[in-house]
């Protein structure tokens, strides 16, 4: 449940105010939805690394719970990660307000919901998120009542307390949402773009190249420089801490022997 | 590989899948959110089998 809110957590709050909503008389809309979207003044910042990590502290310090943290913390990560696939980016290291983006598929976000699901449906992200299903197949184990019961369960005390109002079938069936959502939307959108209006598949890369995309600024040397000096900190430290974890549960392991 | 109950459990989740592809294509707000995807899928592979099971 936390990885699924995590990876939801960027677009949660801003999505609509992206494509625009009409409530009774009013047509609430971002006047830039790019830069309201990713960008520094904007809301950006849930697409960084930064904002998982503060969660992910609450989640732990305040809540108590480590799962909640580390799961919220990969779902929020691998989010913001993939957003920089592409042609705009995120500002995965904000404060730093640079875009980091490899612009292998448009974004289209600007252009409204169903010509951005077009477009995203269209070209190498559908590729993409196709990878996922296919894997997601192949993993069907994860997807059954043994395996629910046995690791899913027991690892989130959510389940426990879900379980109080709800019985098991149906946490199971709520479980089991996140993979059926994701597959079924796929098809559906693919359906819609190509066989119901026949919107061109364009998976090279960048595309699909019939829809205005909006664009980051490349990265200057500089800036390249820094992303590299951040990227290796944050290596080191891993590899640093992995270390140090190692070495105090051998002298703990041997101090018992 | 998967048993034969399991395969049947399959089966009503793609049958269920493909009503909800259909309504998507049709009304492509529903496609918009999970948690409308959530409260259809509680209806059908959960309510509405629990319902006909008390009933019969």
């Amino acid at each position: 449940m936390p990885l699924l809110l995590g990876s939801y957590a960027p677009d949660m709050m801003s999505k609509w105010f992206v494509y625009g909503i009409h409530i009774g008389g009013w047509d609430l809309k971002a006047t830039d939805p790019v830069q309201f979207h990713r960008g520094w003044p904007g809301v950006g910042f849930t697409h960084s690394l930064l904002y998982g990590v503060v969660w992910a502290l609450i989640f732990w310090r305040v809540f108590g719970s480590r799962t909640w943290a580390i799961s919220f913390l990969i779902g929020q990560w691998a989010h913001a990660i993939t957003d920089t696939g592409d042609t705009v980016g995120t500002m995965l290291f904000f404060p730093w307000t640079i875009h980091i983006h490899f612009g292998a598929w448009a974004y289209a976000g600007q252009t409204g919901r169903l010509t951005d699901a077009a477009a995203y449906f269209s070209g190498p992200g559908a590729v993409w998120d196709l990878v996922w299903i296919v894997l997601g197949i192949f993993s069907w184990r994860v997807l059954t009542r043994s395996y629910f019961e046995q690791h899913v369960f027991t690892a989130d005390a959510f389940w426990t307390k879900a379980n109080r109002f709800l019985p098991m079938t149906a946490l199971l069936v709520a479980y089991r949402a996140a993979f059926f959502y994701g597959t079924c939307r796929w098809i559906a959108w693919s359906i819609w773009a190509h066989v119901v209006h026949h919107y061109p598949y364009d998976i090279s890369w960048g595309g699909p190249h019939w829809v205005h995309a909006a664009h980051s600024p490349p990265l200057t040397s500089w800036q390249l420089v820094g992303v590299g000096v951040i990227v290796a900190t944050g290596a080191a430290a891993f590899f640093v801490s992995r270390f140090e974890f190692s070495r105090r549960r051998w002298a703990a392991l041997r101090s018992r022997a | 590989m998967p048993s034969k109950r399991q395969l049947t459990v399959a089966a009503g989740y793609a049958a269920a899948g493909a009503v909800y592809i259909a309504i998507g294509v049709w009304y492509t707000d529903v496609l918009l959110s999970f948690f409308v995807a959530l409260a259809y899928l509680l209806i059908v592979a959960w309510l509405v089998p629990a319902g006909i099971r008390r009933l019969f």
